[in-house]
């Protein structure tokens, strides 16, 4: 399942948050050896703060992250053209009907949990759902493209599961990490390419996150 | 045949591109919301080098205007305060009505006229500065959910450029974004008749990005469809037929 949580919501799901940035830290500063800023096991940025629409794909036992998705308009503050402008020489696509992905993380705590086979099943399960999930939350807003900044592995990986995108720019070594912009697209076409690659027919998207709130009290007087 | 919708975007646009001052704001929110049938529209501006106060231009009534101070609603109103952190236009059906004074809230937020339904777009500005534009209207839940999508589409680009224009007014313009060179390609392609597709032939790049380009390049231009970029990028002397 996927849930699409605003930055303005954060304070209602403390556990789901930190577990994530925890995660990004797992990934990004000690697997990949980005250069991400890290303080107390957690990988926080800027761009946290420009108020980003998260999504997490969390197991059916609440609360238990399996990965997560962080998306920013490109009208705003965004990584493309802040960051990685080096790979856009010509100037970076901008508009409200564009969104920038970022931060794409699946949980490595996976592999503690499961055996090998069963893991690379629920990692691959997770890439997918959450791909499904963007394409799902952007069509709910009237997004048509997705831009995003990746290196070779996850281009990989969006290969093997026919996740299609064209890249734009210009490719660049940032640190050790050969770095590329890509282009996705939002559509009907796109989800079913996903769903087919993962066999994820249904929505991923919840209707509601009541279901990872702590149950309400009953006797709790109305505010 | 004529496209309504992409008409009315248009000449709303158009509209836009000729307000020249603070005072007329007001009257250009008016001529939108009977446009599109809605029964209000509002823009609240925050972040603002120059000044501390939010920019406010509403088309509400006086009365409410005036009842909404004198209940203090500022400090209760989940518009704003949901709608400032938010990426997602935020639809006011997903507000619980069960908090007393809120539910109050809206039920004389719609005794005042400002309809059953209303969709709230946060606009993200470069600079860190922020915006809420909101629009209201009386439709059953059916007529709502039928034309949300469009609404959302075309209102989530008004409410940008409408930012946009409340920061130049301000005395803060932002640099508009150069077309990229592939930008340019696709509009120089697309003036000379071709579409998407032939110009993704032409280009070697995918239909879709082709559309992305395209897409980015009337937000860059303020147009509201690819002919009107074309002839915004003509008038302004960046455009020449391919090579």
């Amino acid at each position: 399942m996927i849930v699409a949580i605003e930055s303005v919501d954060q304070n209602k799901h403390p556990k789901l948050f930190d577990q994530m940035f925890q995660m990004r830290a797992e990934v990004f500063a000690d697997r990949l050896g980005w250069d991400v800023t890290v303080e107390n096991g957690r990988e926080i940025d800027r761009f946290d703060t420009e108020d980003p629409l998260y999504l997490f794909s969390v197991d059916d036992q609440p609360g238990q992250l399996r990965g997560a998705v962080r998306l920013l308009p490109t009208t705003g503050p965004n990584m493309l053209r802040d960051v990685f402008s080096v790979l856009m020489p010509g100037g970076t696509v901008e508009s409200p009907l564009i969104w920038e992905s970022s931060r794409f993380a699946v949980n490595p705590r996976i592999f503690r949990t499961q055996d090998r086979a069963e893991a690379n099943h629920t990692v691959n399960r997770t890439t997918v759902e959450l791909l499904c999930g963007m394409v799902e939350a952007g069509q709910k807003a009237g997004i048509e493209h997705i831009v995003s900044v990746f290196d070779a592995r996850m281009a990989r990986i969006f290969r093997s599961i026919d996740c299609r995108y064209e890249q734009i720019g210009t490719p660049a070594r940032i640190g050790k990490t050969m770095t590329y912009a890509g282009l996705f697209e939002i559509s009907d076409a796109m989800r079913e390419r996903l769903g087919a690659a993962g066999n994820i027919e249904a929505p991923v998207l919840a209707t509601s996150i009541e279901a990872l709130r702590p149950a309400r009290n009953p006797h709790a007087p109305a505010a | 045949m004529i496209d309504k919708t992409e008409t009315n975007l248009a000449t709303s646009l158009a509209e836009l591109t000729a307000t020249h001052t603070h005072t007329t704001i007001e009257t250009l929110l008016r001529r939108w919301a009977l446009r599109y049938g809605l029964r209000s529209i509002a823009y609240l501006g925050f972040g603002f080098v120059n000044s501390v106060e939010p920019f406010l231009a509403v088309t509400y009534s006086a009365d409410w205007v005036e009842h909404y101070k004198q209940q203090r609603y500022l400090e209760i109103d989940p518009v704003i305060r949901v709608g400032m952190g938010r990426l997602l236009p935020l639809d006011w059906e997903e507000f619980g009505r069960h908090e007393g004074r809120i539910q109050m809230f809206f039920g004389e937020a719609c005794e005042f006229g400002l309809g059953r339904r209303g969709l709230t777009i946060p606009v993200h500005g470069r600079g860190g500065d922020r915006a809420l534009f909101t629009i209201t209207a009386d439709l059953s839940h059916k007529q709502w959910i039928a034309k949300k999508l469009a609404f959302m589409r075309d209102f989530q680009l008004l409410a940008v450029h409408l930012h946009d224009k409340v920061l130049e007014l301000e005395g803060r313009p932002i640099p508009r974004s150069q077309l990229s060179p592939r930008e340019l390609e696709c509009l120089q392609w697309t003036a000379e008749g071709k579409t998407a597709w032939e110009c993704s032939v032409i280009l070697g790049l995918s239909e879709h990005t082709v559309r992305c380009y395209l897409e980015s390049a009337r937000h860059k231009l303020n147009a509201s469809s690819n002919t009107h970029a074309i002839s915004i990028a003509y008038r302004s002397g960046v455009l020449f037929p391919p090579l």
